[in-house]
């Protein structure tokens, strides 16, 4: 078994894992299975990224996406719980809008994509982008990405920011006179 | 049985077809979740989809460049944001109408139930 | 020593522009900050104008050469409106004997009534605003007596209409206030159309005769007074060909001017306004509608009467008016209840004394214009007086109605001193100020050859000290007819004040030379008493005094038998002949149905219905699409998501075809 027939089948059991537990994020009435389901695909990702020859994406899909994010989300499941939304069924008509935009957009983006010509998998499998996406982010150069870099490190603390005060519970009944002035 | 997987396997068609699939769940999800948390779930399906389009175009379209991949993190980083916002939004939200149904927030919310007191 | 040197005389529009001042300066900056300082430097205001008015009646007597009649300056003057060549409309400052006398009256009232009011509206809500209104008033009053042409004595004329509306409906809660408020301002409003077609009228017919004048017209304006009094204007006006019915523009000018001035001056049958605005405040009542708007009709009538003397006719119409309004509204005064009520239906019977007065000078003779101006002079201070007297009534015992009153000369000595001094003055006895004008305008009529109007004249004098017997006896004699009149207190000294000024006024306006001053060219200019009127008239009046003092001194009964002995013609007149009602019928029965209603289904069906059709049109069509704004995101997304599913395809489409 060549690394070439490896990696092809390692591409269709975890392709086939990711659908499947794509399948539950979406079509799971318990929303916390589907959060875990969300895991599962973010893990599956990681093993594509791995398969493509990104390995440190591979580990930051796993560190930051499945270890930080998902488990933000499991804990808003968790904060958000109600009885009336305890199991989360679409009514038939919003199952048939959903199958018919899903069906048609996988259509329309199959058919758009066909055109491309087929290619396979190159180069050394696993390592050696670390290196190449850090010099890549710190580019000031014309190939770099230090101004999208450093726009998304004013996204992440804007969102920091925001999320704090959005979500800060004000009480203004319950301030004393003087500060809620300035609240 | 390995030609067959090697031919048809993991060339770039397939890798569309996969990602394509993920995307189009996702769209399923956000479409038919009534729970705001479930659409955001959708939500970062889509955006995982379309992460790993970008490395799998890196990879087989450009191989020696990185380009898809710093943008594959990119999607990683608007990701976290916005599940950052998302998450206060809701609970916000949570804790001013005890639901996160989307459905029950039509209007200007003054008449639906479980409003402030 | 010439008009020039007199700064007052060059600079006379300060004397009007210090009301407008103090009312944009109270109106607007003063009033939000302090209601105290509000009233403050409105009585200040019109205060300092007073006293500058004052010395510009000083300085235009002193400076005028002895010999001749007082000139007519015209000091200041600028270009308002330019509408062609010869049609140019100017505001200015006309002086002349009359306009100084009004405005010495309009200011001198305007100020006592402003320190009067100072304690009289003392904690009422609007009281920033009733002082503003009251300095628009007297500025407004004083634009139409300084004016030079008959525009701007109609725009003032109009600016007064609407401060005496705001006044009357001072009191915006009570549905009285407003309702009087609406009548006077809808019956004045439809008296001034008749002055506005004169004016255009007038206009139009004065400005053919100024072209064929051309170069002897000089600068004059086809509608100033000075173009209109010319001799040859006049004769060129009375000469042009009949317009309507066989009378000339000018006839029918002067005909429409009088309906005007009926209207403002409360002549029959538009006086029905001026009752009901006893609805607004006491002051307001004393100034507005006794002292100083109300006489501007007899004021236009004066002013245009060369114009009306060559119309034929229109000085008669004028004679009749003024009469029959004398003895109807006399005759009124004698069954109705309420102080103020009684007094008002006093004002239009003065007011057609006034009027009678200009009446008789169509026989060319033009006394009785002085004696109208005279009494005009004299009335103003002493029936602002007696409306004074009466808000301190009011104001201390909280009623108008006579019979709820009773025995307040000792409670309030000092107001009742002045009402009878007012009351004595209004009767016409020697030697308060009524006496002398009383008796210039009956000589007047008597000299000028209609003795009929004098009998009447007469009659009304009698009728006058009868009614204002009655209700000073009912309210100051007897005993106390209710709780609250027990308890009345003396008024305060800002109003006792003021009273006391006019009083002062009242007793000796009459020793005042006015006649004299105003009269025109040919008038006849008493010296002495002339005493074919005097001892007539005194004899009525003590006549009257003695009737009333029957019948409302001693027992009370005695007055009621009496109205039962009159019988219908009580009822009558208690019932001010039904006027109000006549007025009803005709507007709701006549004019709403047969007019109103049919205008008013063409409204609602035709253009109402149009616009509708408009509407239900758009409201089907954002029917039509309102099914796609749900609310629901996701049903929005679903919409984007065809959207991109739609661009992606054509796209795709366009790079293959392409």
């Amino acid at each position: 078994m060549s690394a070439e027939t490896l990696r092809s089948a390692l591409f269709w059991v975890f392709a086939t894992l990711s659908l499947s537990l794509a399948w539950s994020v979406v079509g799971n009435r318990r929303l916390l299975r589907a959060a875990v389901a969300l895991m599962g695909v973010l893990g599956c990702s990681a093993a594509f990224y791995a398969l493509l020859g990104f390995g440190f994406l591979a580990g930051i899909q796993i560190l930051v996406y499945v270890g930080g994010i998902v488990v933000l989300l499991v804990f808003l499941v968790m904060l958000t719980r109600t009885q009336a939304l305890l199991e989360d069924e679409p009514t038939p008509w919003r199952h048939k809008v959903g199958v018919v935009a899903a069906v048609g957009f996988f259509v329309v983006n199959l058919w758009a994509l066909a055109s491309l010509p087929d290619a396979a998998v190159q180069g050394p499998v696993l390592g050696g982008d670390t290196r190449a996406i850090g010099r890549a982010l710190l580019d000031a150069g014309p190939q770099g990405y230090v101004l999208p870099f450093e726009a998304v490190s004013v996204l992440l603390l804007a969102a920091l920011v925001g999320g704090i005060a959005v979500a800060r519970k004000v009480d203004v009944a319950a301030l004393p006179p003087a500060e809620a002035n300035h609240g | 049985m390995a030609e067959l997987l090697h031919a048809g396997g993991s060339g770039l068609h397939a890798w569309l077809l996969v990602t394509s699939a993920l995307f189009s769940l996702g769209i399923y999800g956000l479409l038919t979740r009534r729970n705001a948390v479930g659409i955001l779930l959708s939500l970062e399906l889509c955006l995982n989809a379309a992460a790993v389009q970008f490395a799998v175009f890196n990879a087989l379209r450009a191989p020696g460049r990185v380009d898809g991949a710093v943008m594959a993190l990119f999607v990683v980083a608007v990701a976290a944001a916005e599940v950052v916002v998302g998450m206060a939004l809701f609970v916000l939200l949570y804790s001013q109408r005890r639901t996160v149904d989307v459905t029950e927030l039509t209007g200007d919310g003054r008449d639906s139930a479980g409003g402030p007191p | 020593m010439s008009y020039a040197a007199s700064a007052i005389v060059q600079h006379a529009w300060v004397i009007p522009a210090l009301p407008l001042l103090s009312f944009l300066a109270v109106g607007l900056l003063v009033r939000p900050f302090s209601t105290r300082w509000a009233g403050g430097v409105a009585a200040a205001s019109v205060a300092l104008s007073a006293a500058l008015s004052w010395w510009l009646a000083f300085d235009y007597l002193q400076f005028a050469s002895p010999p001749g009649p007082l000139p007519t300056l015209l000091p200041w003057q600028t270009e308002w409106l330019r509408f062609q060549e010869g049609l140019r409309i100017d505001a200015g400052t006309l002086l002349d004997p009359a306009s100084v006398l009004l405005v010495v009256v309009v200011t001198t009232v305007s100020a006592l009534v402003h320190l009067y009011s100072l304690a009289y509206m003392d904690g009422e809500a609007g009281y920033g605003r009733y002082f503003a209104i009251l300095n628009l008033f007297t500025f407004s009053m004083l634009g139409l007596v300084l004016a030079p042409n008959l525009v701007q004595m109609f725009v003032c004329w109009e600016l007064v209409g609407a401060s005496s509306f705001f006044l009357i409906g001072f009191w915006f809660d009570r549905p009285a206030a407003v309702a009087a408020s609406k009548k006077a301002f809808v019956v004045t409003r439809f008296a001034d159309l008749g002055f506005l077609v004169a004016i255009l009228l007038l206009g139009h017919a004065a400005f053919d005769v100024r072209q064929q004048l051309g170069a002897a017209a000089g600068d004059l304006q086809a509608l100033d007074f000075a173009f209109l009094g010319r001799s040859d204007v006049l004769a060129a006006l009375a000469s042009q060909a009949p317009v309507l019915g066989g009378m000339t523009a000018l006839t029918l000018g002067c005909l429409l001017l009088f309906m005007g001035g009926a209207g403002k001056s409360a002549m029959f049958p538009l006086h029905i306004w001026l009752p009901d605005a006893m609805e607004g405040p006491t002051p307001v009542s004393a100034l507005i509608h006794a002292a100083t708007m109300v006489v501007a009709g007899v004021y236009l009538v004066a002013r245009a009467l060369p114009l009306f003397a060559a119309a034929d006719g229109a000085l008669t119409v004028v004679l009749l008016v003024g009469t029959f309004t004398a003895l109807f509204a006399a005759a009124i005064a004698c069954t109705q209840d309420d102080l103020k009520r009684v007094l008002a239906f006093s004002t239009l019977s003065q007011l057609g004394y006034m009027m009678l007065a200009l009446g008789t000078c169509d026989g060319g003779d033009p006394t009785g214009h002085s004696a109208a101006l005279f009494h005009l002079f004299t009335h103003a201070f002493f029936k602002a007086l007696l409306f004074l007297g009466a808000g301190a009534v009011l104001h201390a015992a909280h009623t108008g109605d006579v019979w709820h009153l009773g025995g307040l000369r000792k409670p309030m000595p000092l107001t009742h001193a002045l009402f009878l001094l007012a009351t004595l003055a209004i009767a016409g006895i020697w030697p308060l100020s009524g006496f002398f004008s009383k008796d210039e305008i009956l000589a007047a009529a008597l000299h000028g050859g209609h003795p009929l109007v004098f009998t009447v004249g007469l009659g009304v004098a009698g009728l006058t000290a009868f009614y204002m017997a009655r209700v000073y006896l009912l309210t100051f004699w007897g005993q106390p007819r209710r709780e609250a009149t027990a308890h009345a207190h003396e008024a305060p000294l800002t109003m006792v004040l003021p009273m006391g000024a006019l009083a002062v006024l009242a007793a000796v306006a009459g020793f005042v030379p006015v006649s004299r001053w105003v009269a025109l060219p040919g008038a006849a200019v008493h010296t002495g008493i002339d005493w074919a009127v005097a001892v007539p008239t005194t004899v009525v009046a003590l006549v009257g005094f003695a009737a009333a003092g029957w019948l409302y001194a001693g027992d009370l009964g005695r007055s009621e038998a009496a109205a039962a002995r009159l019988g219908r013609l009580y009822r009558a007149l208690r019932h001010k002949f039904w006027i109000d009602e006549v007025y009803l019928w005709v507007t709701r029965k006549l004019i709403f149905r047969l007019v109103a209603a049919p205008i008013a289904w063409f409204d609602r069906m035709v253009v109402d219905g149009s616009m509708h059709g408009v509407g239900v049109l758009t409201r089907l069509a954002g029917a039509g699409v309102q099914a796609a704004q749900t609310g629901q995101a996701q049903a929005y997304a679903a919409w984007a998501l065809t959207g991109v599913a739609l661009v992606v395809g054509l796209l795709w489409a366009a790079a293959r075809a392409g």
